[in-house]
């Protein structure tokens, strides 16, 4: 029982130890999001574009200041640029987005050019401008509008401090017709592709970023620089009520709807800020934008930022179980505590009855014979006294039976001396005793 | 977390501690009883010599420098050696009395 019981608190404890390297990651739940894997060209940002040879590039920018390669994208305020520029020599060579690694490359070699664009990426020597507010990025991914990152570049090269830039983004009302237009279409089969726009069909990260209400989604290709911009979102908000609403114009994505004061700004800037240079330099079809776009959502939604409750956890018995094994433990330990206490009790111990018997029956002896005692028969009499006197001494203070019976035994021996030195047969102990007890 | 640490490690020290009680207190309380009987036996043989030198009418040197070693041994109290040394020092004077005394 003790043992079972030791054994038990081992088992516990081991099992407690094992448990203890569970796991590291602390989660709410497991993103379902897929993991975006980069690699050149496999998303289809590589685009048909291409660009002349280093020497037909570098003739063409000593012949003009700003050089625009077929396919490039960038825009920017003329006058704001202008104005930045001055009388400095600064040559602007605009390239498409979409170009590979040796493209880029080529590029890159035009050592004439201050400043190059590729796509809306603006470098200038090693430096490179990035956007890093949402109306930079709105007007720089919806529009290719790059004057609020051209402009800084511009005041870095000349070494002079930059002015505050606008982007020159500014949003409009949708018309009736155009509302009608994609309004019909929404009601038939939830997205709306307009013209010159790669969205094809409702991606498929929809359903998990958005679980709750089929989502709209509205796919307009790059708009055209300095015009404002029909601002769909609200308009189609008030049409579809609760219904999550995604804008795409060219690369920038507007999110409607449900939420959206919680997660739409959070989750532009998350993703601009990641990805922005990648959607600035390649050419990337809207609807992968999307899905990284919605994946992102998706993260957001797993990571438990705003109260949400928790997603369903399948019961784990063994969860349920931990919290109990220290008090098993420690019952366990009690228990042998308790066994182990009991066992140690002094053991009683066992009064032989028989040696009480032989002492009082010795001692009557030794007494009976002090009266006949001579000077011969003194010395082992006296002797057997004390051998008599240690064993009750023994026998008190509770020695082992065997030291009694011993001592016992050698007062026996004195006697049965005095006995036969008084010549009394009668008075020898073996004699006396079995007399006394018959 | 803390509190169930706090019992596995309280439990751990009280299972150590169990273990080496159960096995030192049975073995000090033996020794403790070896250790009495062995004076109880020392002390009984240093009676019976101290009669057995009463009782004899000659000196003898060997058996008296026997029992005063026995009896500093008994006084200084010592464990199991040191009252097995008395009782064996008193055993020899009493003989050596007994002998004396048969002449």
């Amino acid at each position: 029982m003790r043992w079972s019981l030791l054994g038990t608190a081992v088992v516990l404890l081991v099992v407690f130890l094992m448990s203890q390297r569970q796991q590291i990651e602390v989660s709410y739940g497991q993103s379902p999001s897929s993991p975006d894997a980069v690699v050149e060209g496999e998303a289809g940002e590589l685009s048909e574009a291409t660009v002349p040879s280093v020497e037909a590039m570098t003739a063409m920018i000593d012949a003009e200041p700003v050089v625009r390669l077929p396919g490039s994208i960038a825009r920017w305020n003329e006058r704001v640029v202008r104005e930045a520029i001055g009388d400095s020599d600064i040559r602007i060579l605009v390239a498409p987005p979409g170009l590979d690694e040796a493209e880029r490359g080529r590029v890159r070699e035009v050592e004439r050019a201050t400043i190059t664009i590729v796509g809306t990426k603006v470098s200038g020597g090693v430096y490179e401008a990035t956007a890093d507010a949402i109306p930079e990025w709105r007007a720089q991914f919806a529009s290719g509008d790059v004057t609020t990152l051209l402009v800084p570049m511009i005041r870095h090269l000349q070494e002079r401090e930059s002015p505050a830039v606008d982007a020159s983004f500014r949003w409009r009302e949708p018309t009736a017709a155009e509302l009608d237009t994609v309004t019909a279409e929404l009601r038939a089969n939830g997205s709306h592709v307009a013209e010159g726009a790669t969205l094809e069909g409702v991606p498929e990260a929809s359903e998990k970023a958005f679980p709750d209400a089929e989502a709209l989604y509205v796919a307009l290709p790059r708009q055209p620089f300095g015009q404002p911009v029909p601002r769909y979102g609200p308009a189609l908000a008030r049409t579809f009520p609760d219904r999550p609403i995604v804008v795409v114009y060219g690369s920038w994505i507007e999110y409607d709807g449900p939420g959206a004061a919680d997660f739409a700004e959070l989750v532009s800037a998350m993703f601009y800020a990641q990805f922005g240079t990648r959607l600035a330099t390649y050419d990337y079809p809207q609807g992968n934008v999307l899905n990284a776009w919605l994946n992102r959502v998706t993260d957001v939604r797993y990571a438990g930022l705003f109260d949400r409750p928790l997603p369903y956890l399948p019961f784990d018995p063994v969860k349920v179980t931990m919290p109990a094994l220290p008090w098993l433990f420690a019952a366990c330990v009690a228990g042998f505590l308790a066994l182990s206490a009991r066992s140690l009790r002094r053991p009683q111990a066992a009064r032989d009855s028989r040696h009480y018997s032989r002492l009082a029956g010795l001692t009557a002896l030794a007494i009976e014979v002090s009266g006949l005692s001579g000077e011969r028969s003194d010395p082992p009499l006296t002797r057997g006294i004390g051998k008599l006197r240690a064993a009750t001494e023994a026998l008190e203070s509770g020695l082992p039976p065997a030291q009694v019976r011993t001592l016992l035994d050698d007062a026996e021996n004195e006697l049965d001396d005095t006995a036969r030195l008084l010549g009394r047969r009668d008075y020898r102990p073996r004699n006396y005793l079995e007399g006394r007890l018959g | 977390m803390s509190a169930s640490w706090s019992v596995w490690l309280v439990g751990g020290v009280l299972l150590a501690a169990a273990g080496v009680g159960s096995t030192l207190v049975p073995r000090l309380r033996a020794r403790g009883v070896r250790r009495r009987v062995a004076w109880s036996t020392a002390r009984a043989a240093i009676d019976s010599a101290a009669v057995s030198r009463d009782a004899c009418a000659t000196r003898v040197a060997e058996a008296e420098r026997l029992l005063a070693r026995a009896e500093s041994i008994a006084a200084d109290r010592g464990g199991v050696l040191a009252a097995e040394e008395a009782a064996r020092c008193a055993e020899r004077a009493d003989r050596l009395w007994r002998a004396a005394r048969r002449g």
